[in-house]
């Protein structure tokens, strides 16, 4: 579904990351955690290339998105992001944040979209917040609708990039509760979060990253319970 | 001041009335062309390419860096009689505002586009818009809610400036302040009141730009 081969992405001089290889399977949900500064991030935007690519390929669906035969705009219709500041649209409503991208961009009529976004606002608890706007809305409220717009273009793969990083601690648990049930429904999912009780409970494989690398990725029981590589260790041991 | 004549006054009112309808007239002119012209600039001038801002950068520079009242000269003398055959002051005042006025609100637009969060643009694109709709549904019209002070701003100093198209005598309100002046050889009654008339013209544009300002502010 994701591949990533001998991915380097470099600001300037500075190599951020220095050579990912990965491969994630239709419905796996993987975790990806690390220190600050780690890559996890770039590594997660490189996958929808929000981030340009300095080398290396990768794939999403057998397309390779470092080409330029490839439509962007279109590889993007497949892949969902959600981000750490929610990113909502402050001027529309909570509908039509939802609404805008499969209409502008599917094309679907707007009977089509507006019966999409009500299911999916039923779906993230927030049905009766159809048509305010979101400046009204708490951080974990903002997040929901942030996945329900993101889920609304029908995508068989959701990037979240620290998606509770920004949320008040009493909201992180709606805000997993929903990802938790993406996963349960077989969404293939890449996660970049410090919630490690979510990677240990939801994921299917934990990648560690440190210094621009994967140091050691493994099944969340065997990566959390028996770290091999000394520097999991050390993170771990400060964040558990 | 104390043989204040009122009746010159009388006698210039219809023509201060019909050049105050001329600067009315180049202004919004001006305001409408440089909208829309300089909503484009605004646009290719924060262009990735060097080759395609780069021109741009220099319309601007030179519209901003240089007096108006040169470019208005250089515009009715020099570049109007190029290309039209019959040179007409108006046209030329309309024409040099309405290219200085798209300098300035260029760079407005561009302040405006960007100061909205680049997160609002990866939102867009990773929902698979392309820059022109990320552009068109999300960063303008954001933007342009916190472009209205600037604009209205401009709005106001073109607004005045069209005074400046006396010199070529177009007849718009200061033309008339002049003819006035030049007939009497009094300074006071032509223009305060000319002074007067332009100040109703800038309060009730000032006024029509809370209004929207406000109205913006509740959506």
């Amino acid at each position: 579904m994701i591949k990533a081969v001998n991915l380097k992405k470099s600001f300037g001089e500075l190599e951020v990351l220095k050579d990912i290889n990965v491969n994630i399977e239709p419905q796996e949900v993987v975790v990806v955690i690390g220190p600050s500064g780690s890559g996890k991030s770039t590594f997660l935007r490189c996958l929808n290339l929000l981030e340009s690519i300095t080398d290396g390929h990768v794939y999403i669906k057998d397309r390779d998105i470092t080409s330029k035969q490839t439509d962007i705009n279109k590889v993007r219709t497949d892949v969902g992001m959600v981000f750490q500041q929610f990113n909502l649209f402050p001027h529309k409503t909570v509908i039509q944040n939802i609404m805008l991208s499969p209409m502008k961009v599917r094309k679907w009529q707007k009977d089509k979209a507006e019966k999409k976004a009500l299911e999916l606002l039923d779906k993230v608890g927030l049905a009766e917040k159809a048509y305010v706007y979101p400046d009204s809305l708490s951080g974990g409220q903002k997040q929901r609708v942030a996945i329900a717009r993101a889920l609304a273009m029908e995508p068989e793969i959701m990037l979240f990039d620290e998606p509770t990083s920004a949320l008040d601690p009493e909201m992180v648990g709606e805000v997993l509760e929903v990802m938790k049930q993406l996963a349960k429904e077989g969404m293939t999912m890449v996660v970049v979060t410090h919630e490690m009780g979510f990677a240990r409970e939801v994921g299917d494989r934990v990648i560690f990253m440190d210094g621009g690398y994967i140091v050691e990725e493994n099944l969340p029981s065997e990566l959390f319970g028996n770290p091999k590589h000394e520097r999991t260790q050390a993170f771990l041991s400060k964040v558990l | 001041m104390l043989d204040f004549r009122w009746d010159i006054i009388g006698e210039y009112l219809p023509f201060f009335l019909k050049g105050a309808l001329l600067t009315i007239g180049l202004s919004v002119g001006a305001i409408f062309l440089g909208l829309i012209f300089g909503l484009l600039m605004g646009i290719f001038r924060i262009s990735p390419y060097l080759l395609v801002r780069t021109p741009f950068i220099w319309y601007i520079n030179f519209f901003r860096g240089t007096p108006l009242f040169v470019q208005i000269l250089l515009i009715h003398f020099g570049v109007m009689p190029m290309v039209m055959s019959e040179i007409n002051p108006a046209v030329s005042a309309l024409v040099a505002l309405s290219l200085n006025a798209t300098a300035y609100i260029a760079e407005i637009f561009r302040g405006g586009i960007q100061s909205i969060d680049r997160g609002q643009m990866e939102a867009a694109r990773s929902l698979g818009m392309t820059n022109l709709q990320a552009m068109r549904y999300i960063i303008i019209p954001q933007a342009f809610k916190r472009m209205i002070p600037p604009l209205g701003n401009e709005f106001i100093v073109l607004l005045k400036d069209s005074s400046l198209a006396a010199v070529i005598a177009a007849p718009e309100l200061m033309y008339w302040g002049r003819a006035m002046q030049g007939q009497y050889y009094r300074v006071w009654e032509p223009y305060l009141a000319v002074a007067i008339i332009y100040l109703i013209l800038t309060l009730s544009l000032t006024y029509l730009l809370n209004y929207i300002e406000r109205r913006m502010a509740t959506e």
